[in-house]
């Protein structure tokens, strides 16, 4: 740093202000506000407090709350269970994608690549909206054509409607995450495919043994966003809940802290809900790198 | 009214405030703790004001620019909210914590304790409403009071009814049900007359309706007598009412796939698949959305339980209720009280925004004092809903935990039809719930059953 001036000690500050100022006022302050809330419980004189509102010390109090909520629990089972199946599904048709995509016999490739890439263009209310009514009755030309063929299928039942979300998100998602692989494809430089194809390596030999350890970064990291992304699921069940009976108001974590919230305006479990969320999506992302990380050579 | 059917969907982009916002919203406790009406009452303005009004009531600019061409002082200024419970009052509760917000809003009767929990609305009597309450409903009057305050100011109620399709009952040979139990009789009948058919529909994610049920049969689920809270969620009236809905389930005679008025339920209505539908009397409005149905619907009064409880009950309607942030209060008092009660202000608000029943025993509105040709040329608003209004259970209050406690009532309906437990053996435990629910919320309470 001996040689730089006072100036150019100040650019790189200067530079990433716009960015600090944000970052700070709107993801850091709320998690250390959202912290303190989920330490403090409400205390009210009166019916309904017209005698007065103070707020308290409550330790662990809202933590426990959380946990002891049967509805909460449930929802952090249902998302595991929705990563365990999804996020595995996702992850492999993408790769399967993007491989099929960037292979040499591939026809129209870019044009495949727009396609698929096109539905997370989509914001997630408006697709979900999209989806519930191809899965409600009366008006789901699926529903109506499967009920033809003699096939029963209720796509909002408590069984299924999980799985109904599932479809959306990975509908949504798939062509983003193939983008990124596809990205890790490409830069894998031509003397490498070369090197195979004068080893005598056919396309599936060259996809598995070539293609499939170099795009490996790619795949873990997709595959940690998703796994962060089902800890959120949000909008989805929110809007399958106007027509699905299965969807109660804690269907999914960050669902229940949202209704704590701004349905109970119970905000000190709301925010201990919000940190128990944050902390398992710290925990499993971590032990996720770790288990990956330690495979490499 | 209740809009809750395709434009609460839209208001799902509102309530994508995330988690962020969480923390942001929990500065209320604390920083609000005196309550506004502690404070002194707000002088009017001396220059002219502009006052907004967040509702979910389509058209009402269209109704504040009647008011608005008159009072130039005093400009109103309607903003669409979302629907209630699906965003509408996450907004205004988020905007209360924030110390911002409107003037004027849209509250349920249902919702008004909720939001006087968090010391969010003004005590009206204190801008001079005590003059005025002569103006209105005695019995709508007693559901925005406590004490000897007045929290929002009545705008329309939902004095139930029994829509239902003239055609289909016919053809079934049966006639509108004056008693429940003849109401169970008429479900057996639709169904046998067709499996895929059902009389009436049940929102399982809304169990609104129920609530209703209970009312009309007698219950008070919430007394106080000044400072504790008494919970009767197991007492004789909800049981029979329990009891009567676990009969239905048992037999399978509702349709719980959608509830009322949403996209599958008018499809189902549109093709027969649904016969009726016993709710507030703004259903008029949404029925007219029933594709190819136009004068084959009509009204009969709710049914009724033979030696016990009131004629009718009251689902959905609405408050105007000035927020406790806003800068107005006697200002918008004024045009809230012009609102409610001037006929071309209640005209134009059930015509433009479909209201409910009109507030104002003096006018119920000019469309509504004449046969409608939609309902076969029935005068039903004279027949049915006058006099539903006026048999309801008087001593009836909206609890402060209104949405938990459906939340609560969802999650019995749902577990009814998954694992068959019976309501009427959840009462008691649903009570426990509701009292631990009031008391993690810093209240005085106890249960009367449990």
């Amino acid at each position: 740093m001996r040689g730089l001036n006072n100036a150019q000690k100040r650019a790189p500050w200067l530079l990433l202000a716009p960015f600090l100022t944000l970052f700070l006022l709107t993801m850091v302050l709320p998690v250390i506000y959202a912290i303190g809330q989920s330490f403090t419980k409400v205390e009210r004189t009166g019916l309904f407090g017209e005698g007065g509102i103070s707020s308290s010390f409550a330790g662990l109090q809202n933590y426990e709350r959380a946990l002891a909520d049967d509805a909460f629990l449930a929802s952090v089972g249902r998302v595991l269970l929705f990563g365990i199946v999804q996020v595995p599904v996702m992850i492999l048709s993408v790769t399967v994608l993007a491989l099929l995509l960037e292979s040499a016999s591939a026809k129209w490739p870019s044009f495949f690549r727009a396609a698929y890439f096109i539905p997370y263009g989509i914001p997630g209310v408006i697709a979900s909206i999209l989806w519930s009514f191809l899965y409600l009755p009366g008006f789901s030309p699926i529903v109506a054509g499967l009920d033809k063929l003699g096939i029963g299928v209720d796509f909002l039942g408590e069984g299924t409607v999980l799985w109904s979300i599932a479809n959306i998100v990975t509908w949504t998602y798939a062509g983003y995450n193939m983008l990124i692989v596809i990205a890790q494809l490409k830069a894998i430089p031509g003397e490498v495919y070369e090197a195979a194809k004068v080893d005598g390596a056919g396309p599936l030999r060259v996809a598995l043994s070539v293609q499939l350890p170099l795009i490996r970064p790619a795949l873990v990291l997709t595959t940690v966003f998703s796994i962060i992304g089902t800890l959120q699921l949000f909008a989805e069940p929110q809007v399958l809940r106007t027509v699905s009976s299965a969807i109660d108001a804690k269907y999914t974590p960050n669902f229940a802290a949202y209704s704590s919230a701004f349905t109970y305006s119970d905000y000190g479990v709301a925010s201990a809900q919000a940190v128990l969320i944050a902390l398992a999506a710290f925990v499993l992302s971590f032990a996720f790198l770790r288990l990956t990380g330690r495979k490499e050579p | 009214m209740r809009a809750r059917s395709t434009v609460g969907r839209r208001s799902v982009l509102a309530a994508g405030a995330g988690l962020g916002a969480v923390g942001a919203a929990g500065c209320s406790v604390g920083s609000a703790a005196n309550s506004v009406n502690a404070e002194p009452v707000v002088p009017a303005a001396d220059g002219p004001v502009t006052l907004t009004y967040w509702a979910w009531l389509k058209g009402l600019q269209v109704v504040c620019d009647l008011w608005n061409k008159d009072n130039p002082d005093i400009q109103v200024q309607a903003a669409w909210s979302g629907s209630g419970n699906s965003g509408g009052y996450a907004k205004m509760f988020a905007a209360l914590a924030a110390g911002g917000g409107a003037d004027i809003a849209q509250v349920e009767f249902q919702m008004l304790p909720s939001f006087l929990l968090q010391n969010g609305l003004v005590d009206l009597n204190r801008y001079g409403f005590g003059d005025l309450t002569g103006d209105y409903n005695p019995n709508d009057l007693s559901r925005v009071s406590v004490g000897d305050g007045t929290f929002g100011v009545p705008q329309d109620t939902g004095p139930m009814g029994f829509f239902y399709r003239r055609d289909l009952l016919e053809e079934i040979g049966v006639n509108a049900p004056a008693t429940w139990e003849e109401w169970l009789d008429v479900a057996r009948a639709v169904k046998e007359s067709d499996p895929s058919r059902r009389l009436e529909s049940f929102n399982i994610n809304d169990p609104g309706n129920f609530t209703s049920y209970c009312m009309q049969a007698g219950a008070d689920w919430f007394t106080n007598d000044g400072e504790t809270w008494t919970v009767d969620l197991a007492g004789e009236p909800t049981r029979m009412v329990a009891d009567m809905m676990d009969t239905a389930f048992d037999e399978d005679l509702f349709n719980t796939a959608y509830g009322a008025f949403t996209s599958g339920w008018f499809a189902a209505a549109a093709n027969g698949s649904i016969a009726s539908v016993i709710t507030g009397s703004w259903g008029d409005a949404l029925l007219t959305g029933v594709g190819g149905t136009e004068g084959l619907w009509a009204v009969a009064p709710m049914p009724t339980w033979p030696d016990t409880g009131f004629g009718s009950a009251t689902l959905g309607g609405s408050t105007a209720a000035v927020l406790a942030t806003s800068q107005h209060p006697a200002e918008a008092l004024q045009f809230i009280h012009w609102m409610t009660t001037a006929p071309e202000a209640i005209d134009a608000l059930i015509e433009n925004s479909g209201t409910g029943w009109s507030s104002s025993p003096d006018y119920i509105g000019r469309t509504r004092e004449e046969p409608s040709e939609f309902f076969g040329g029935q005068n039903y608003n004279q027949e049915i809903f006058v006099p539903a209004a006026q048999a309801q259970n008087p001593d009836w209050i909206w609890s402060p935990i209104y949405l938990e406690l459906n939340d609560l009532m969802s999650n019995l309906f749902r577990k009814r039809g998954s694992s068959g437990t019976r309501l009427g053996d959840s009462l008691e435990d649903l009570e426990r719930e509701a009292v631990t629910i009031m008391s993690d919320k810093g209240l005085q309470v106890r249960g009367a059953n449990t």
